[in-house]
């Protein structure tokens, strides 16, 4: 079922005025007709006020890029609340291999400023925190995570971090991405990106990858395991992972990130940054990668292949997938006997309201609204759009890096012709967006909030949404299954091979819990009093 | 006996509180049509509600004045101005609350002010908005509950006719135990005005049509008149005065103030009915007296495996001292009770408490779980209760976890947790037994067999 101009408009009517404006640039109905590509505003600040489903600078920073870094004690500096609530809240999973004292995933760290700490200045406070940490902890590296008020009292992270990097002889990195930055938490997320290439990617000593194909996997945060079921298909091929970033990553192998042969880019928004600096510096081309569902899966290790171009390897990755789809393709038909004909929505942060929908395809559910929360135009239009994007104030807060090529470690890693030649094939060094897949008359909404959430679903009766947790048990209490996408609702993981089939079991669990049968009462549906109307005489 | 011991060391790992604001948003939604928006930057919205959804498995719609770089040198008043506008268009609310954080305190804000003059600019007397300083450095999450609670009987209030009804502040417990307190004054039909009332609003029913503010909470009729009560109950011993709500009602209003512990365990509940009946001359009623019989049954039942027990108790101040009264009833004595906020009254609470307990008690305020988790292990603590971070506790340290407080993220039901009352106190005590049992029946057979078993002594047929 499409939805009308018409029925937009109502929809925004009760808006005001100029919020009805501002929220319609957000909001548009695929039609690949239009003379010129249609344009999605994305990436601008939230109307205050509509209940939003984004965060901050440092939820991007802390949250999402940084914190999974395992052998690294990430310290909030700020009161309490902050660190408080990134604490284990994305599932970004870690497993401990080697040193068990290094893996710090499971801890929350804060500087839990007080009042006096704000009117006299936290750096001493932040200090002292560290030289505590140093003492119990020995991380391989610390990372401090500015709040809101640690910008406003004007605390000197930098100064900080630099004299504990003297004192004991680790990195120590500081990130000032105060709540405020920005638009969204994709301002943290670029901020996370300098960072990490500035200081840390680069310092390893190796010259040469320890083996033949090696990747770096970007922008995988390994929530639920998602990063073991990649890394399990990828290594069987016979690819070498130098690093993942973040999801169980650590920074003693984020620092030998150059050697990589190929850098993947799972979650475009979050880590496209690095991508594109790598290559810059290191001349590592990168290539956009789609774990999320059977064919995706299947598209992303065949492009891998071709873009090393081995016939060994080729021949290994189709040995791979022929008994990886043995496998699980008769699984997945079963599941799709139940979702077939099925509708979706599918709104996510970054890449994942795109990644999603062609999982759902493959289940036979149709998605018909999609959006991101904190996207750019970029991730919705594709890279092209790139030079046409507007910079506003508070993108331009956010300096970009500028990186050159390293004298020493720069490499070609293809011909210029073979570059041109393989870009015309495989996504390299390009994102087409998610626009370009979905159906004419779909909806693409950029910041969906609940209100938006909310009417959306009495016009379009979707079958199921995925999306996060506050709005999990709006759609809920709607009467439609929600499929939380953040963190899976402590399932997964739902990447690979493996993933499409856990997620497709999960599902096919929505549709066919028996609960759905029992919202109208049974004295609901016929009448209990079987009989006619007496009239005023009482005669019947 | 209560030892007091302090944390020398500047980190905070693994905090055992949230910040003001979080706290301050849950009595804005215990109150009939209320929205609340945050001014500052979106992610502290995002962030609680993120956290409030998940323990109460419920919509938490919290708008944010979304502040940005451009907001924190101009200031946030269009914001903040912006952000009332689009609510009350799409929500419709009855009252608004506006809580302050951190970066809207830092540059200064007057959101007093600046509420005042939207008011008079929209010639909206009648939709009360009320303001609340919370900024996340100024206290933790039960500091910020009861400061709200304060700003808004302050703000509401008015001079009021004697009606004759029972004030009852609630504090930060399960809309399940809040159901009960009201079935309880019912059954003695005592009337009554429980602020703030979440039974209702976040813990809703499945029903048709979906409406976007959940139906139930306190009136602000009934707020208003809370000044002409009979007298306040207010659940909050831990509270200070400048954020107590009671204390205000009867500074201005001279409404007799009557401070009891949460009604858990048969002492507090006692306590509870029996100031119900002194205030209002209304008898306990038999069915109540019933089921006092039945928790004095449940704890003679139970008292062999509760002795067994050596507790370690944390998270928020008033539920803190309500179960460390229950376990001490019950001979689950406490070894570390612990709170993450700054709080002198709990311990002075608990020193008479202590000093009739048989055990050394390690007493800590301004906890983190390193904390906690060290006392607990020195102390041989053998059950925790407390919100869900204290399965670190389990994990680490083999001590099983009561689940009971806010927040309860890792199990479902936390809404639905009853301790209250005397039924409610049963429950919960079994709720306690049973995980001393299970830890018993699992370990018991490995315990004896370390004790008694000497080898074997089995002969073998022929030998000598």
């Amino acid at each position: 079922m499409a939805i009308t101009e018409k029925q937009l408009e109502e929809l925004l009517a009760q808006y005001p005025s100029k919020v009805q404006k501002t929220r319609r640039k957000h909001i548009l109905i695929k039609d690949s007709t239009t003379e010129t590509p249609q344009v999605i505003e994305a990436n601008t600040r939230t109307v205050p006020g509509v209940i939003t489903n984004r965060g901050c600078a440092y939820a991007g920073c802390k949250g999402v890029v940084v914190g999974p870094l395992k052998d690294m004690v990430h310290i909030t500096h700020g009161p309490v609340g902050c660190a408080y609530y990134t604490w284990g809240t994305r599932r970004n999973k870690a497993k401990t291999d080697g040193d068990p004292t290094k893996n710090f995933i499971n801890y929350c760290f804060t500087t839990d400023m007080q009042e006096s700490d704000i009117v006299f200045g936290g750096e001493k406070k932040l200090a002292k925190v560290i030289d505590d940490v140093m003492e119990i902890f020995q991380p391989n590296a610390i990372s401090i995570s500015a709040t809101c008020p640690v910008g406003l009292i004007g605390d000197d992270i930098g100064a900080v971090a630099k004299r504990a990097e003297e004192k004991y002889g680790i990195q120590v990195l500081s990130f000032n991405c105060e709540g405020y930055k920005g638009v969204s938490q994709s301002a943290g997320h670029h901020i996370a990106n300098n960072g990490l290439m500035e200081h840390v990617i680069g310092k390893g000593e190796l010259e040469e990858a320890p083996a033949k194909y090696a990747i770096n996997v970007l922008g995988e945060y390994n929530i639920g395991g998602d990063g073991w079921e990649v890394e399990r298909i990828l290594e069987e091929i016979g690819y070498h992972i130098v690093t993942v970033m973040t999801g169980d990553g650590t920074y003693e192998e984020l620092k030998n990130a150059h050697v990589a042969d190929l850098n993947l880019v799972q979650c475009h928004r979050s880590i496209n940054y690095i991508a594109e600096m790598l290559e810059i510096k290191y001349g590592t081309p990168w290539m956009k990668v789609n774990f999320i569902g059977v064919n995706s899966t299947v598209e992303t290790l065949r492009n891998m292949a071709a873009y090393f171009g081995d016939e060994a390897l080729i021949e290994k990755t189709e040995e791979v997938i022929a008994r990886e789809l043995a496998r699980v393709e008769a699984k997945m038909d079963q599941y799709k006997k139940i979702c077939e004909g099925k509708t979706a929505f599918c709104f996510v942060g970054g890449s994942r309201g795109h990644h999603y929908q062609g999982l759902f395809r493959e289940l036979g559910i149709e998605t018909v609204l999609a959006g991101y929360e904190f996207a750019h135009r970029d991730d919705y239009e594709g890279r092209q759009v790139i030079p046409d994007i507007k910079l506003d104030a508070d993108t331009k807060n956010i300096p970009d890096l500028h990186v050159e090529k390293d004298p020493e470690r720069f490499r070609l890693k293809l011909t210029p012709e073979l570059y041109e030649e393989l870009k015309k094939k495989i996504p390299l060094s390009h994102y087409a967006g998610m626009n370009v897949e979905m159906k004419d008359g779909s909806i693409v909404v950029d910041d969906l909030n609940h209100y938006e959430t909310e009417e959306f679903i009495k016009i379009l009766k979707p079958d199921i949404i995925s999306s996060g947790i506050k709005d999990k048990y709006v759609i809920q209490k709607m009467g439609i299954p929600s499929k939380q996408l953040h963190s899976y609702d402590y399932s997964g993981p739902y990447a690979g091979f493996n993933g499409a089939l856990k997620f497709a079991e999960d599902i096919t669990m929505s549709f066919s819990t028996p609960t759905w049968n029992f919202i109208t009462p049974p004295w609901k549906d016929e009448p209990l009093l079987v009989g006619t109307v007496a009239d005023a005489e009482g005669v019947a | 006996m209560g030892l007091e011991s302090t944390n020398y060391r500047n980190v905070n790992e693994n905090p055992c509180s949230m910040c003001m604001p979080m706290g301050a948003i849950l009595p804005f939604k215990g109150i009939e049509q209320a929205m609340v928006v945050l001014h500052g930057s979106q992610g502290c919205s995002t962030y609680m509600r993120r956290h409030i959804a998940e323990h109460f498995n419920e919509p938490v719609d919290v708008g944010s004045s979304s502040l940005n770089e451009k907001g924190t040198v101009y200031g946030g008043e269009k914001n903040l101005k912006q952000a009332l506008d689009n609510i009350i268009k799409v929500y419709h609310p009855k009252m608004i609350g506006v809580l302050t954080t951190c970066l809207a305190e830092t540059i200064g804000e007057d959101v007093r002010r600046i509420t005042a003059d939207y008011a008079a600019e929209r010639g909206i007397a009648d939709l009360p908005i009320v303001s609340v300083p919370t900024p996340g450095y100024g206290g933790n999450h039960p500091e910020g509950y009861f400061l709200a609670l304060r700003n808004i009987v302050e703000a509401l209030a008015e001079k009021t006719e004697p009606h004759g009804k029972v004030n009852l502040i609630i504090p930060n417990i399960s809309p399940a135990d809040i159901r009960e307190l009201k079935r309880i004054l019912q059954l003695m039909e005592i009337e009554s005005i429980l602020l703030p009332d979440i039974s209702d609003t976040l813990d809703r029913p499945y029903e048709k049509p979906y409406t976007k503010i959940a139906k139930g909470g306190t009136k602000i009729a009934d707020i208003k008149a809370m000044g002409g009560a009979v007298a306040t109950i207010q659940m909050g011993m831990t509270v200070a005065d400048e954020s107590s709500p009671g204390k205000y009602l009867a500074d201005a209003y001279g409404v007799p103030l009557y401070h009891l512990p949460i009604p858990i365990g048969i002492e507090s509940t006692d306590l509870f009915i029996q100031t119900l009946s002194e205030i209002t001359g209304k008898p306990c009623p038999e069915c109540l007296t019933a089921e006092r019989g039945r928790l004095l049954d449940t704890m003679i039942d139970s008292h062999k495996y509760n002795f067994q027990g050596r507790s370690v108790i944390f998270g928020e101040p008033e539920l803190v001292y309500a179960v460390a009264k229950t376990c001490c009833e019950n001979g689950i004595f406490p070894v570390v009770i612990a709170t993450g906020s700054k709080n002198d009254k709990i311990k002075q609470l608990l020193k008479p408490l202590l000093e009739r307990s048989p055990e050394k008690v390690e007493v800590l305020d301004e906890a983190d779980f390193n904390q906690i988790r060290a006392c607990s292990r020195k102390s041989g603590a053998n059950i925790a209760i407390g919100h869900s971070d204290g399965r670190y506790l389990t994990e680490q340290e083999g001590i099983p976890l009561v689940r009971l407080g806010f927040p309860i993220h890792d199990r479902v039901g936390g809404q639905r947790l009853l301790s209250v009352g005397y039924t409610g106190t049963a429950m919960f005590l079994d709720r306690l037994t049973n995980t001393l049992l299970e830890n018993k029946y699992q370990t018991y057979r490995n315990v004896m067999k370390k004790k008694y078993f000497r080898g074997s002594h089995k002969r073998i047929a022929g030998e000598r």
